[in-house]
């Protein structure tokens, strides 16, 4: 049977169990098991469970439920809350400056928990209100708040890009730096049309007023003391310190990613029992828990995937695939737009987990032969990866927003983040442009590749 | 990726109507727990054993050979031993597209034989689990580095969880079949 037939079984056969409902893990289990015993040798059955242990006990992967578990401790205290008002007490006099404390409370807690959909619930369960009671619409407030919990899968420690740097054979560490220019980027893109979006609405408000007498709260002037502005600060303090201590433990040289992970998670139950007093066994049973229950399916998921990956390579299927995109010549920009059009399309159905796992074997040997620097590609990848998370069909932060809010119409919610979308769009199309956005800081702290 | 966040209370295990059905399906909860506990525990005692290895290494100059495969080995187990648990819950996702637009008694079928495939796919996992956990122990397999611990601990961790996922499956299958107040939407 030619390599071509193979691949179409595959993957066919991967889309019926996929969409029959069974979880990701046992659907991409059954596939991979029955393709070893009706193609392979059945020798191979014998080392299913003991590639998948292989794959499964690395470090680096292992790390991802101590990141899960700092994401989860910070996520599930007051700190978003309190990181959001002190940020808005110092910003409160910039124009649109209410839209730019979320947008920035959103990065900065996102780099804290890892998480789109913990930063969104954390910061927009207090800056949706704030936002609508100063004047701004609903759906421009949803908005800010469901791209900036996007950060979360950008900024580092990201376990999607783990993923992708085990996926790919990349350098973690240049991985994470690659992130953080792409990342201000976005935060400068969101935070500038915040103050555009913010100044139009002020000025239709005004105008408003103007012609006849309406009030809106965008016109109340509202003042906060330095001592207001001060009294914030403890609370907050502790977390950057720890956010700039997991960057100085991992940059530095004192830690690898795995310990940098433990360190991490050891240093948030530290900190939330010494700032919020969460530290008894019943208030650390709801963070441990909730761990456990998404990095058990989630490292189910990358073993299953990694067997999964074993077959379609043993079976020659990614190799011939990776071939016969090489040999349709296309033009490198068209091969990226391709590959990038693929990950979107996935991104409806399935979680960036499985995406980078499954489809690294055939998109990178192309990107690579075409002359793309992978660490670049994976920032791009998660960038694309990141407009699912708020783009219809899935978008899964539309429906926390939709959670924290429930009174804002989904329509009005769809509506205000597209503008972000095509922001994040800008963003990938500045990054083809000026890649050095990505590879700047890795290359100029850790040398060229 | 949610770091626990989630969009609604987690379903709870399955209330089964048949009384014989319903204290196995308790016991089986009860050990799920007792195993989450542990879970918990392990799962704190890594990253202490992370940290500790860098302040030992950082402030005492004693470099640690053993933290690596320590966690390695306790978060393999955290992996294994609550996979049945996240099963109790339906936490282990899938495309579920199809559930709102198939009529009630087609989708009835489908999870059944979701179900079914899954407890397969996972008695064939644990059944080639343990004959790999037979294997290290008799020959005495260790890992490859100075530390050198021996792999059927992991191996044997990676077996029970499989086997009590596939207890738990099979304890899914056997109140959707039993069950007589809706099967359609027994979890």
């Amino acid at each position: 049977m030619s390599e071509l037939t193979l691949g179409l079984m595959y993957g066919v056969a991967t889309l019926v169990v996929m969409f029959s409902g069974m979880p990701i893990a046992f659907a991409l289990g059954v596939v991979a098991v029955s393709f070893m015993y009706f193609f392979m040798p059945a020798s191979s059955l014998d080392t299913v469970t003991q590639n998948v242990y292989e794959e499964m006990a690395s470090i680096t992967l292992l790390s991802i439920p101590l990141f899960i578990l700092k994401g989860a401790a910070i996520g599930k205290s007051p700190a978003g809350k309190d990181l959001y008002s002190a940020i808005h007490t110092w910003l409160h006099k910039v124009p649109g400056g209410l839209g730019i404390a979320n947008v920035f409370a959103c990065a900065l807690f996102a780099a804290m928990a890892g998480s789109s959909p913990a930063t969104c619930s954390a910061i927009g369960s207090a800056g949706i209100p704030e936002m609508r009671r100063r004047g701004y619409s609903p759906g421009f407030a949803a908005g800010i708040i469901a791209a900036g919990g996007t950060l979360g899968i950008l900024l580092p420690p990201s376990i999607t890009m783990i993923l992708y740097a085990v996926a790919a054979e990349q350098s973690l560490g240049r991985l994470f730096l690659a992130g953080i220019g792409p990342g201000m980027l976005l935060v400068g893109l969101f935070s500038g049309y915040a103050v555009y979006r913010a100044r139009k609405e002020y000025k239709l408000a005004h105008a408003a007023f103007l012609n006849n007498g309406t009030a809106s709260a965008y016109l109340e002037v509202e003042q906060f003391t330095l001592a207001q502005k001060v009294e914030m600060l403890p609370r907050v303090l502790p977390f950057i310190v720890l956010l700039l201590g997991v960057m100085v433990a991992l940059y530095g040289g004192y830690a690898t990613p795995s310990e940098t992970a433990g360190l991490g998670a050891m240093l948030a139950l530290v900190l939330i029992a010494i700032v919020y007093g969460i530290w008894k066994p019943r208030d650390l049973a709801p963070i441990l828990s909730s761990t456990i229950k998404e990095s058990s399916m989630l490292l189910l998921i990358i073993g299953m995937s990694l067997l999964y990956s074993y077959v379609m390579s043993y079976l020659h299927i990614s190799q011939s695939a990776a071939q016969w995109v090489v040999a349709m010549e296309l033009s490198k920009w068209v091969l990226l737009t391709v590959i990038l059009l693929m990950v979107v399309v996935f991104g409806f159905f399935l979680p960036p987990v499985s995406i980078i796992l499954m489809t690294a074997p055939i998109i990178l040997p192309p990107l690579k032969a075409a002359g793309f620097d992978l660490i670049w590609f994976g920032v791009v990848m998660t960038i694309v990866m990141e407009m699912g998370l708020i783009h219809p069909p899935v978008g899964l932060n539309i429906f926390v927003i939709k959670n924290i809010a429930p009174d804002i119409p989904l329509k009005d919610v769809i509506v205000g983040v597209m503008p972000f979308v095509g922001l994040m769009f800008v963003a990938v199309i500045l990054l083809c442009v000026f890649p050095e956005i990505a590879t700047g800081l890795p290359a100029m702290l850790m040398g060229a590749k | 990726m949610s770091h626990g966040f989630e969009l609604g209370p987690a379903k709870g295990p399955a209330v089964p109507d048949n009384p014989v059905v319903a204290r196995l399906s308790k016991a089986l909860d009860v050990f799920n727990h007792g195993l989450l506990m542990l879970s918990m525990g392990a799962l704190i005692l890594t990253a202490l054993v992370l940290t500790y290895s860098v302040v030992s290494r950082y402030f005492f100059k004693l470099p640690t050979d053993w933290q690596d495969e320590a966690s390695v080995f306790m978060l393999v187990g955290v992996t294994f031993f609550c996979c049945a648990y996240v099963q109790s819950l339906r936490g282990h996702i899938g495309i579920e597209a199809l559930a709102s637009i198939l009529p009630p008694r087609v989708n009835a079928a489908r999870m059944m034989f979701v179900d079914v495939m899954s407890l397969l796919f996972c008695l064939f996992f644990s059944w080639k689990s343990w004959t790999l956990f037979h294997e290290a122990f008799v020959e005495g397999q260790t890992t490859s580095s100075t530390f050198a611990p021996p792999l059927w601990i992991p191996y044997g961790m990676m077996a029970f969880g499989m086997s009590l996922l596939a207890l738990q499956i099979a304890m899914q299958v056997l109140v959707r079949v039993t069950n007589k107040s809706d099967k359609r939407s027994a979890p």
